[in-house]
């Protein structure tokens, strides 16, 4: 594993989602009881209650759920400033039970719209990223 | 009938000027004792006779740090309501909770802030709980994260454009009528509005509130103990805090994803007030971005995506005139931004008759949370002849 300075911020597990991308494997976490899709990833099925979960691989292709186009260099993110404006998509993955995944949006935005088709790619870490791994989407 | 409505009121409301964020002259816990000292003056309470503190979000202006400004006899109660500003109505629900229990008998709701205290934009509002998933991708934090939701609410829900400009307008008008708005020298028309950059899309300029440096405070007692108060008691009906399933730290996979998060409360908020949406006479509806306000009014019932082009529509929401006047004395947008927290006062004054908006004899007043928080609040405020 790479050394990046963990974000805290929220549920916390998702780092094994932050390993496959640096692997270069897009792949999200699944109940081995009840075969549920857990995403956001957490520690534990809320629907059967189990512990265990998996991380499956997933073919990175979605189509987009919302997007926004940031024209504000904001702070936390200043590292992205030379960038703006910049999309962000969030891309609804339906054979992973629709969980959505946030990723910026490479390549051309002419045909961005919610419904549009969507495939991911992996960046490797970068300053823009916070040292990790990254999905970045591209519309198909 | 429940035990929870109309058993407490606020009876005393402080405010102190609206300071341009990290300028404010004096430190955020000297802001706070401010604003708490003049709302016991208004509730002609001395202020070491309170005995509970509520506060809500990132305050770090603690009961124990403000104990010996005040002179505190005791404290009895103190506590800390999730999330950010979702959790303001839920601060009063936490309070009213407080003294019907009898751990206190006059709880204290506050919130202070400066910049230059303690980098609250920098720190505070993160509070740590920004997911890798949003800052990983250039999602820094709430105007871009309510901005993709807004803009499927847009997109995909059918909800018109113009309820976001309308919000941001009904929000600026009230604001010159107000002499204590942060915002009342602006103009704001449909061309400013159009004209305004963008900041993170559907959001431009206007869209968003802006922080200040300030403080407010809001003093609850028992509604028995209100009857002999200076002050036309402002009745807490109902103030519920919660999130429905499928809400809560989602990260964006939230079930009802373009919501406020507002419904599993509303609909606890109509059954214990034993009113509804019609019977609203006046709505403080917190909008850190205007298109969160407008999900947080179709969450609670007073139109539906469908019929918000109409029903959130400037002349519908100013005073006078306006069948849903909002935001009368200028909201989080153009009155100023503490957090929120000047959506209560502003809740209190209408029922009061002090309001520099004032909605003819009103009875009923709104205040929602933090729209789209992970945990959010809404609380119903009545006159005495609405129990």
């Amino acid at each position: 594993m790479a050394q990046r300075e963990r974000i805290v911020g929220g549920i916390g597990a998702d780092e094994e989602y932050w390993n496959g991308l640096e692997r270069g494997v897009f792949q999200l976490p699944r109940c081995t009881g009840c075969k549920k899709w857990m995403w956001p990833a957490h520690f534990r099925c809320g629907a059967c209650g189990t512990w265990d979960l998996a991380w499956e691989e997933v073919k990175p292709e979605g189509v987009v759920y919302s997007w926004t186009r940031t024209w504000y260099p904001f702070d936390r993110t200043r590292e992205r400033s030379e960038d703006v404006p910049y999309v962000v998509v969030l891309a609804e993955i339906p054979h992973a039970g629709g969980a959505r995944v946030m990723g910026v949006l490479s390549g051309p935005e002419d045909k961005l719209k919610i419904g549009a088709a969507v495939r991911g790619r992996i960046l490797a870490p970068s300053p823009k990223s916070k040292g990790y791994p990254s999905i970045t989407w591209e519309l198909a | 009938m429940n035990v929870f409505r109309g058993a407490t009121a606020i009876v005393g409301i402080g405010q102190t000027p609206y300071y341009k964020r990290g300028t404010s002259p004096d430190p955020e816990l000297k802001l706070a004792l401010r604003a708490i000292v003049a709302a016991c003056a208004d509730a002609g309470i001395a202020p070491q006779d309170v005995d509970g503190f509520v506060s809500y979000g990132s305050e770090r202006n603690d009961g124990q740090k403000l104990m010996w400004g005040l002179g505190t006899k005791e404290l009895k109660f103190g506590a800390l309501v999730w999330t950010h500003g979702g959790g303001i109505p839920g601060a009063l629900g936490l309070a009213a909770s407080a003294i019907i229990a009898g751990h206190a008998e006059i709880v204290v709701v506050y919130r202070a802030m400066a910049e230059g205290s303690n980098e609250r934009l920098r720190v505070a509002v993160a509070q740590n709980d920004t997911a890798a998933q949003y800052l990983v991708n250039g999602m820094d934090g709430p105007a871009q994260i309510c901005a993709m939701r807004s803009q499927r609410m847009i997109e995909y829900d059918g909800v018109p454009r113009s309820c976001l400009r309308d919000m941001a307008k009904a929000a600026y008008f009230h604001a010159k009528r107000n002499p204590n708005a942060y915002g009342r020298t602006v103009d704001l028309d449909d061309q400013t509005y159009e004209a305004s950059r963008y900041i993170s899309e559907p959001y431009r300029l206007f869209d968003c509130s802006r922080e200040n440096d300030a403080s407010a405070a809001v003093i609850l007692v028992s509604a028995e103990r209100a009857k002999d108060l200076a002050k036309k008691p402002a009745y807490v009906l109902s103030a519920p805090i919660g999130a429905p399933h499928g809400w809560g730290a989602a990260e964006e996979n939230m079930i009802d994803y373009t919501s406020g998060g507002f419904k599993s409360v509303a609909k606890r908020l109509w059954a214990q007030s034993g009113y509804g949406p019609k019977d609203v006479d006046v709505a403080q509806i917190y909008e850190n971005m205007t298109g969160m306000g407008v999900a947080a009014i179709i969450d609670h019932g007073f139109c539906t995506p469908e019929t918000a082009g109409d029903f959130i529509r400037y002349e519908n929401l100013i005073v006078p005139g306006g069948t849903f006047p909002v935001n009368t004395s200028g909201g989080n947008l153009a009155d100023g931004f503490i957090h929120g927290m000047g959506l209560v006062n502003e809740a209190v004054r209408q029922i009061r008759g002090e309001s520099p908006n004032q909605v003819a004899d009103a009875q009923l007043s709104l205040v929602t949370g933090g729209p789209g928080d992970m945990v959010v609040s809404t609380a119903l405020l009545g006159s005495a002849a609405t129990l």
